[in-house]
């Protein structure tokens, strides 16, 4: 059973890079910052090509954002994806304007699954592939995962965390929760967020990379989409959390109790 | 931050883009299917694999090295791993074109990425690095067959390649190779003798390893002139299957660096079975393989680098999380102590290592980047232009990583004060990594020859004049974005100073006096290589200054690239003066000493 494939990619801040807020607290400093593909987007579209692998279909990889977040989708294709649409874009946006226009895309597209990161690192929202979920009316599984580590052989065979039924209608999904994990069964379409211990993603090889030049990127601009465009969620000031104060020793029990009580009000 | 992040990415991207603009390479034919996003995502690729794969097994493969059991060689298990994955990258071929199955990648980004891997982990990388370079002599120089039959699988990483050279009697002196081969009527020769340290020369990653052989085919004459290449293989094809060629492994060198990557002894031909095809013409061997030892000397430049990068990583970071002592002016008890980067001699220390791995990561690219352009300018005169100047920078891209690395890595190691000398920490590993760089690939002796008695001097020292003319227009452009004029000065004076050395010293040659034109070779070289960095931190000088006035967020990047650059030209660059007054002077201390007066 082909299966085809809609996964989002993100333009995000590498965390490698020195991050600062800018001093009047309307963003951050940019320059000197590298920007990659959001890791548990990166984990989506592993899982998605494993999908491939086993069952046949299409990968396709899409992106809100602006031209740079092109380099994203082509780091996807150069991974092995097959094409990406890019949903043109400047300006702020919030899960709820992503989700809408993510709606837009899938019902033009029509895949069987849509596979997101359960979270971008940049503003860590964790809201996205939910709210989608609920618009198309779709099934969803949350922090998909796997039993075996990412050191079994599972994953050194590259097999697929995300199991497709026999008949092809429904999909297993294993997902975190606290302390354990739970198995799911989603009927298809369905939406499906991806956690860390789904898999290890390949590296974008310098072949792959020169493939992957000349594969489709479509261009859409969000305008055109139907979708209103104004923000409800709004960043109204970026600043750093204050700076730890020391600690202190105390001398017993009735001091640290006075201390938690009066000082920290704790207790 | 993760962990060790072996290179700073802003400065790698600095020299690739506001140095060198590398993204107006894709404007050559040669170049054209690249763009500024395929050199990023390849760079990425290697940055997190050499992050997240190679550099967190670095000191497994370090503790426990190759072993040698019954004839044959195991390497690290964590190498198995690796292996695949770095020739899933693409690094063999990446330069290689298009017919061969390369991607045309132009050297300097390939150069770059390298950087990384080899900070991450030398010994993994020095397989394919071997690869390459074996597989590319074949493409210039092999058969039609010898190419179908072993170049195509060593660029895919299948097999692997190695150079054999050196023998016992035969290191720095090639000419001594004794090696024999003897023509057989089918066409190949048979080979006869043995090589020593031959880096990869058996290990259980690949199926069929390719040793590219110096030897001297029966009645040759002696010398250099006598010496031919050969491609031997340690299993031959032979209808159909892989026969063993009679190449066997006679010991493993216990080394005290790049311990993942075995070097060994190889006896060829023990059983008369040892069977080698002739690569170009035979007698030219030794002319052959110096398209390979030029390359092998570049990336032995890189190495130099990329091992005196993760160590100042670590440093750096070190320096700033160790608390030790209070600020001079300020010495009360009460207060906390301060970390060791705000001592000033603790900064001297970390500056010098900047200059140097940051000068170091200027110099190599830059040279790829002359690679690049000798192979791809469109106009002639511009090839034969960046050719003169790879010719006379191989040598320095070979030999300042390798010296002023080694420098480099013991400050790391003193940064460390005594948990530096202790082996629960990097930084001594890599110190011992460091030092082979300055003996494999020509002794730094053999460098200072070969720069001063060939490479200087060649053409009418042309290749030294376009350096001149190099620094005169950094020069320029540094007094143009308000430089303080004392630099590009000071290092115009070291230009012209070197330049009228080395013609003393050839009109030296010239009368017949060769032992005193070259009683100082290696501080010539010595010379040269502060020049040459003097340069490119000149250059880099006035791209940091013309930034500092444009871009006030990146202030702390341009300020930190002004104090490095005025360390190297105000505290390195002076010691020219003083190397080329020895060279001219001919100071004779050891030049009178006797082998009885020691
Ligand atoms: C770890 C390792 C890996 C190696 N890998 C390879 C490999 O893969 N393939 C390969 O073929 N070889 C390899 N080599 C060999 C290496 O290239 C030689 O060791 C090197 O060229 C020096 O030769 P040698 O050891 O015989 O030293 P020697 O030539 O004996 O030199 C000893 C000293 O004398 C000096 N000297 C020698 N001749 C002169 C001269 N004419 N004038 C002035 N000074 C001189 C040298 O500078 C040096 O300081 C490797 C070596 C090592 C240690």
């Amino acid at each position: 059973m082909p299966l085809k494939i809609l996964v989002t990619v993100k333009r995000v801040e590498d965390p490698e890079s020195k991050i600062k807020v800018k001093p009047d607290g309307t963003g951050i400093v940019t320059d000197g910052v590298n920007y990659k593909m959001n890791p548990f987007d990166e984990i989506g579209v592993e899982e998605a090509l494993r999908l491939k692998e086993k069952h046949g279909g299409e990968v396709v990889v899409a992106s809100i954002g602006g031209d740079k977040s092109i380099t994203e989708i082509r780091s996807a294709l150069a991974m092995g994806a097959d094409r990406g649409v890019l949903l043109k874009h400047e300006g702020a946006l919030d899960p709820l304007l992503v989700s809408a226009l993510f709606q837009k895309l899938t019902e033009q597209e029509k895949p069987d699954l849509v596979l997101l990161g359960k979270q971008s690192i940049d503003d860590d929202q964790n809201q996205t592939g939910q709210i989608l979920a609920e618009r198309l009316a779709w099934a969803q599984a949350t922090f998909a995962s796997k039993k075996e580590s990412l050191e079994s052989e599972a994953e050194q065979k590259k097999q697929p965390g995300l199991v497709l039924s026999a008949d092809g209608k429904k999909m297993q999904v294993v997902r975190e929760v606290d302390g354990g994990v739970e198995t799911l069964e989603v009927s298809l379409p369905a939406v499906v967020t991806v956690d860390l211990r789904l898999n290890k993603p390949r590296f974008a090889s310098l072949p792959g990379i020169m493939k992957a030049k000349k594969k489709e990127v479509k261009e859409i601009a969000t305008a055109s989409l139907g979708v209103e465009l104004q923000p409800k969620v709004v960043v109204k000031k970026l600043f750093e959390p204050p700076k730890r104060a020391g600690g202190a020793k105390v001398a017993d029990v009735p001091e640290l109790w006075k201390k938690l009580h009066e000082e920290a009000k704790v207790v | 931050m993760a962990g060790n992040p072996l290179l700073s990415d802003r400065d790698v991207d600095f020299v690739l883009h506001d140095l060198l603009d590398v993204g107006s390479l894709c404007r050559l034919p040669h170049f054209r299917d690249h763009s500024r996003e395929t050199f990023e995502l390849y760079l990425r690729s290697a940055r997190r694999l050499a992050r997240e794969v190679l550099y967190p097994s670095y000191r497994a493969v370090d503790e426990a090295p190759a072993r040698l059991q019954g004839g044959a060689v195991t390497v690290h298990p964590a190498l198995r791993e690796i292996y695949p994955q770095l020739v899933a990258l693409g690094t063999i071929a990446a330069p290689r074109p298009a017919e061969v199955g390369g991607q045309q990648l132009p050297h300097v980004v390939a150069a770059a990425a390298d950087l990384y891997l080899m900070a991450g982990n030398l010994s993994a990388t020095s397989f394919l690095g071997l690869t390459a370079g074996a597989g590319h002599l074949l493409e210039s120089f092999g058969t039609e067959e010898l190419r179908r039959t072993y170049m195509a699988r060593m660029y895919s990483g299948e097999w692997s390649g190695t150079m054999a050279l050196t023998e016992p009697q035969a290191g720095s002196s090639l000419g001594d190779v004794r090696t024999r081969a003897r023509p057989t009527p089918a066409g190949h020769h048979l080979l006869d003798g043995a090589k020593i340290f031959i880096s990869g020369g058996d290990q259980d990653l690949t199926g069929n390893i390719v040793h590219l052989v110096l030897a001297r085919i029966e009645g040759a004459p002696p010398g250099v002139k006598g010496i031919s290449l050969f491609c031997v293989p340690k299993l031959r094809p032979e209808a159909g299957r892989l026969v063993p060629n009679d190449v066997k492994v006679s010991g493993l060198i216990h080394k005290i660096g790049w311990r993942g990557f075995p070097s060994v002894v190889l006896s060829l031909g023990e059983e008369g079975d040892c069977r080698g095809w002739l690569v170009g013409q035979a007698h030219q061997g030794l002319a052959h393989m110096f398209q390979m030892m030029n390359e092998a000397r570049i990336m032995v430049g890189c190495h130099g680098v990329a091992t005196a990068a993760v160590a100042y990583q670590e440093s750096l970071e070190y320096a700033r999380t160790r608390p030790q002592g209070r600020p001079l002016a300020s010495r009360d008890a009460t207060r906390p102590q301060v970390p060791i980067v705000a001592h000033a001699d603790v900064r001297r220390m970390l500056l010098r290592q900047k200059a140097i791995v940051e000068g170091g990561v200027a110099l190599v690219l830059t040279v790829a980047h002359q690679a690049d352009l000798a192979g791809h300018a469109e106009a002639p005169e511009a090839r034969a232009r960046a050719q003169r100047l790879l010719d006379l920078l191989t040598p320095v891209a070979k030999s300042f990583p390798a010296e002023w690395g080694f420098e480099s890595n013991a400050l790391a190691v003193q940064i460390h004060g005594g948990y530096g000398y202790s082996s629960e920490y990097l930084p001594e590993a890599w110190l011992r990594d460091q030092k082979l760089n300055s003996i494999h690939e020509g002794t730094t002796g053999i460098q200072g020859l070969d720069l001063l008695g060939r490479r200087a001097v060649a053409d009418q020292g042309a290749g030294l004049r376009t350096l001149l003319e190099e620094i005169g227009s950094a020069a320029a452009q540094a007094r143009q974005a308000g430089v303080d004029p004392a630099w590009p000065a000071a290092v115009e004076r070291a230009g012209a100073a070197l330049a009228e050395t080395t013609m003393a010293l050839a009109k030296k040659g010239l009368s017949g006096d060769a032992e005193g034109m070259l009683l100082h070779s290696t501080d010539y070289l010595r010379a040269a290589c502060i020049l040459v960095v003097s340069w490119l931190w000149l250059k880099q000088a006035a791209v940091a200054q013309a930034g500092l006035a444009r871009d006030a967020a990146s202030r702390p990047f341009h300020e930190g690239k002004l104090c490095a650059a005025q360390y190297f030209i105000c505290t390195e660059l002076p010691d020219l003066e003083r190397l080329l007054r020895l060279c001219r002077d001919g100071e004779d201390s050891y030049g009178r000493m006797r082998e009885e007066w020691f």
